[in-house]
């Protein structure tokens, strides 16, 4: 092997293990700087208790609630009309048609998040509070169904691109039987392609697990445990946000360390479980 | 019976898609509606004319030119510190790496994919923290280290493209360089990538408009209300995305908020911009490689 | 000849006198001139009450001296203290006074601009005109949770609250409250603006702001017969007052000094009261 050949290959393997070594290093630093709560005994109170700072009670048990509420109801409210539109754009849509709406789609992707916040604001809010009567118009839900809409163009094309995965033969096969095309959907392609929508939602809940800006906008950001969809609440990502003014060496800061590594631990379960997806009967995804 | 269900199907299948467009269609309009109208001159700089705010001679109060500027020099910087690093990582997982190692370094890269932006942005607020107790204090959340942290933010993405780009190339096309003599890296620099190109910008763009738009890193590592045009990396700034959040949030006039939709409509278009120039890259470099052959 | 001379000799004894006059300083020199030839930055956080007059200053000798550059965040007096204490920044701004511990733990000095109160608002639309402190402490804590049993419509009361940050909320909890509790359902909003803006977008809402924040948006609510005005604050009647600090670590160096100084000018205290404050001098 020439000097050169030497010189690239470790060159591009020290920015491997540096692109890894971040990755390890965000772990590392959360626990680092959570360190007095993680040894002090305190682990479980903190997890698992309420938040009350005139207590002396730091527990981020409701921002945790609050995030997986979240992140499941605004994925349970995509999913239907996910997998509806994907299947129009890979399947029951004309060609031309088909791919135009795939570009909308992918356009539809870049769309911030704090725009959706924005808008959320001033036209969701006051149309929750109209209609439903109940609470400010600042409410579990509210965020739900903007964060739905956030994630809803990345799963739409992960469902896409599994759906085209399914081997054309047996779609062949289905309409040589004189399957229409809903049947050939529902009865080839979506069963096939079932591994792949499982990633797509999983990969959707990670999204809505993450995201901060619709959650502190649109939530409320209160401190209790929510009792039901209207209530307000708080999670994790917003709870990071509001706290981080808080005074260095006081309790609540570190609780900020805790909520990192938590939402840490809740991406790498997510990508596992992902990786899961692929090991199960039937079609790679 | 079953007829009906089956037309159902289609119902589903175009209500959902009409009910994800109008929703998405509600969003832009409701922003252009209210916020055209404030588009200008005046948006952007305020009350300073154009040629002096643009030739740096004088501040810009009012105008969301300090905050675009921010977002200028946040992307160039930050884009400018992942690329190198993600790119090589990319090759280096295509072309180099095998088995065990390959499958442990992707599990890392798709955790820092689905990494939230706030944890990110917590990490490099930590690292500021750090820096500025153990180094120097001078050391405060600032114009680098939010390019730093968004570097961080955007890494996964060059990489995951880089490698993609990479493996999808047909073998025959991978044995031309080595049947010429060519050695691995030189068929990398000189083949492989160039090939690639069209693929590996396009992961590019997706990188800048990511840096653009993310607001939930910058809260935490620099970005303020009002700083002006970023001086020097060392010192605070203003971006886009954080001044709507904070017109949103915190307006104190109307003329505020007109300057908050004006900002969205600029960010939407800024993010279209981007993907139309992915699309016609996509488009034009194909046609390239179509007349080539 | 002689007639000339003297002439001469009074236009002179009128000149010189007059020259002198005006070559004196005057008591009201421009407070910007003090910024001429300096150049540096000025890093201001803290109390988001005080960011309309921050920009506006701000802009005034930004525009006097390019040279200049001063940034504003936010993130509320919590922040300000503790980021001035730190270093990170020159100038931290609280709506609260500064306790004793954190005087003395980072060596502040205080310096007092504006006198402020915290008043309770509703939507301008909303009925409810006055409220006695008990009542105010009921809503808070959770206890009266409905419009009606304080003669509205039958609809839930919705609480905005402040982030622990807050020199407002402080000052708001002490006083108004009583340090009464405040029920964990309340809505958080990060600013005075963010509380403006919730108020003014929620009929049914109901929270508390900065007195200077307050126009035609909100309406704010009078406690135990006294209606908040900057009136009121002044003469002592409305008692949930506030200062406006600015806070450095120690003496402040000569750009933050003249920065001070315009905000004790009469061109700053112009500012104070245009932003809806009470101006100390």
């Amino acid at each position: 092997m020439t000097r050169s050949e030497f010189l690239a290959k470790h060159g591009f393997m020290a920015a491997a293990i540096i692109s890894a070594a971040v990755t390890l290093a965000i772990f590392i630093f959360m626990a680092l700087l959570g360190y007095p709560i993680l040894t002090s005994g305190r682990l479980f109170a903190a997890l698992l208790g309420a938040w009350q700072p005139t207590l002396q009670s730091y527990g981020i048990l409701p921002m945790i609630t609050g995030t997986f509420i979240l992140a499941i109801l605004a994925v349970a409210a995509a999913f239907p009309v996910c997998l509806g539109c994907a299947a129009l754009v890979s399947d029951a849509a004309p060609g031309l048609v088909g791919r135009f709406l795939h570009a909308v789609v992918r356009m539809m992707t870049g769309i911030p998040t704090v725009v959706y916040g924005f808008v959320g604001i001033f036209v969701l809010v006051p149309l929750m509070r109209e209609v439903f009567g109940r609470g400010s118009g600042f409410s579990l839900l509210t965020a739900a169904l903007m964060l739905a809409l956030l994630v809803s163009p990345t799963m739409i094309l992960l469902f896409c691109d599994s759906f085209r995965r399914v081997t054309h033969s047996y779609r062949q096969a289905a309409a040589a039987l004189g399957a229409t095309t809903a049947q050939q959907f529902l009865y080839v392609v979506l069963p096939q392609a079932r591994n792949g929508i499982l990633a797509g939602v999983l990969l959707g809940l990670g999204r809505a697990l993450g995201d901060t800006m619709i959650a502190l906008m649109l939530a409320g950001n209160a401190v209790a445990f929510p009792d039901h969809l209207f209530d307000s609440a708080r999670t994790l990502t917003a709870h990071i946000a509001l706290i981080i003014a808080a005074d260095f060496d006081s309790p609540e800061f570190r609780t900020l360390f805790l909520c990192g590594l938590t939402l840490y631990v809740l991406t790498t379960l997510l990508v596992l479980g992902v990786r899961l997806t692929m090991r199960l009967p039937g079609r790679r995804p | 019976m079953m007829r009906h269900a089956f037309k159902l199907f289609h119902v589903w299948v175009w209500g959902s898609t009409f009910l994800l467009l109008a929703a998405t269609g509600t969003v832009i309009g409701f922003l252009l509606v209210r916020g055209w109208a404030g588009i200008g001159q005046e948006l952007v700089f305020g009350e300073t004319p154009v040629l002096a705010a643009l030739m740096l001679q004088r501040p810009v109060f009012d105008g969301l030119f300090p905050a675009m500027v921010g977002t200028l020099a946040l992307v160039m910087l930050s884009v400018g510190m992942a690329l190198p690093v993600g790119l090589a990582t990319g090759i280096y997982l295509a072309e180099y790496a095998t088995g065990r190692l390959s499958s442990l370094l992707s599990l890392f890269f798709d955790i820092l994919a689905g990494m939230p932006s706030i944890v990110v942005g917590l990490f490099g607020f930590s690292i500021t923290i750090f820096l500025h107790h153990r180094f120097s204090g001078k050391i405060y959340p600032c114009l680098f280290i939010s390019a730093l942290s968004l570097a961080v933010l955007v890494l996964p993405y060059l990489i995951r493209t880089t490698q993609a780009a990479l493996e999808a190339i047909p073998v025959d096309l991978r044995l031309i360089g080595p049947s010429l003599g060519a050695t691995r890296f030189q068929n990398i620099f000189h083949v492989l990538v160039p090939h690639s190109l069209k693929s590996i910008l396009s992961g590019i763009l997706l990188a800048i408009g990511r840096c653009a738009e993310d607001t939930a890193v910058i809260m935490l590592t620099g970005v303020v209300v009002s700083a002006g045009i970023p001086k020097s990396i060392w010192g605070n700034f203003e971006a886009l995305p954080f001044y709507i959040y904070y017109v949103s949030a915190q307006y104190t006039d109307a003329g505020e908020l007109t300057r908050g939709y004006g900002a969205a409509i600029i960010l939407l278009l800024l993010c279209a911009f981007l993907f139309g120039i992915s699309f016609w890259l996509q488009h034009r470099l194909s046609q390239r490689m179509f007349e080539r052959v | 000849m002689l007639h000339n001379s003297l002439k001469m000799l009074l236009i002179l004894f009128l000149l010189i006198p007059l020259l002198l006059f005006a070559s004196m300083p005057t008591s009201h020199a421009d407070p910007l001139a003090a910024f001429e030839g300096m150049k540096g930055e000025i890093k201001i956080s803290g109390g988001t009450a005080h960011i309309p007059v921050m920009k506006a200053a701000a802009k005034a000798i930004m525009t006097a001296n390019p040279e200049v550059r001063i940034s504003i965040a936010g993130g509320g007096s919590g922040v300000g203290i503790k980021q001035v204490g730190e270093g990170l920044v020159d100038i931290g701004n609280s709506g609260r006074q500064p306790t004793e511990g954190e005087v003395s733990k980072y060596g502040l000095k205080m310096f007092k601009w504006a006198i402020d109160g915290v008043a309770v608002v509703v939507h301008p639309k909303n009925g409810v005109t006055a409220l006695t402190q008990a009542q105010l402490k009921e809503i808070f804590s959770g206890k009266i949770s409905n419009w009606q049993r304080l003669g509205g419509p039958d609809k839930a009361i919705n609480l905005y609250d402040r982030d622990a940050a807050s020199g407002t909320r402080d000052v708001f909890w002490k006083k108004a409250l009583d340090k009464g509790e405040v029920t964990d359902k309340a809505n958080v909003v990060v600013s005075n603006g963010a509380m403006k803006a919730a108020i003014s977008n929620d009929p049914y809402g109901i929270g508390y702001v900065s007195v200077g924040h307050i126009d035609d948006s909100v309406r704010a609510v009078a406690l135990d017969g006294v209606v908040p005005t900057l009136e009121s604050v002044v003469k002592g009647f409305y008692p949930v007052a506030r200062g406006l600090f600015s806070n450095t670590k120690g003496d402040p160096d000569p750009l933050t000094q003249a920065f001070l100084d315009y905000l004790f000018s009469p061109a700053g205290q112009a500012i104070v009261r245009d932003s809806g404050f009470i101006p100390v001098k």
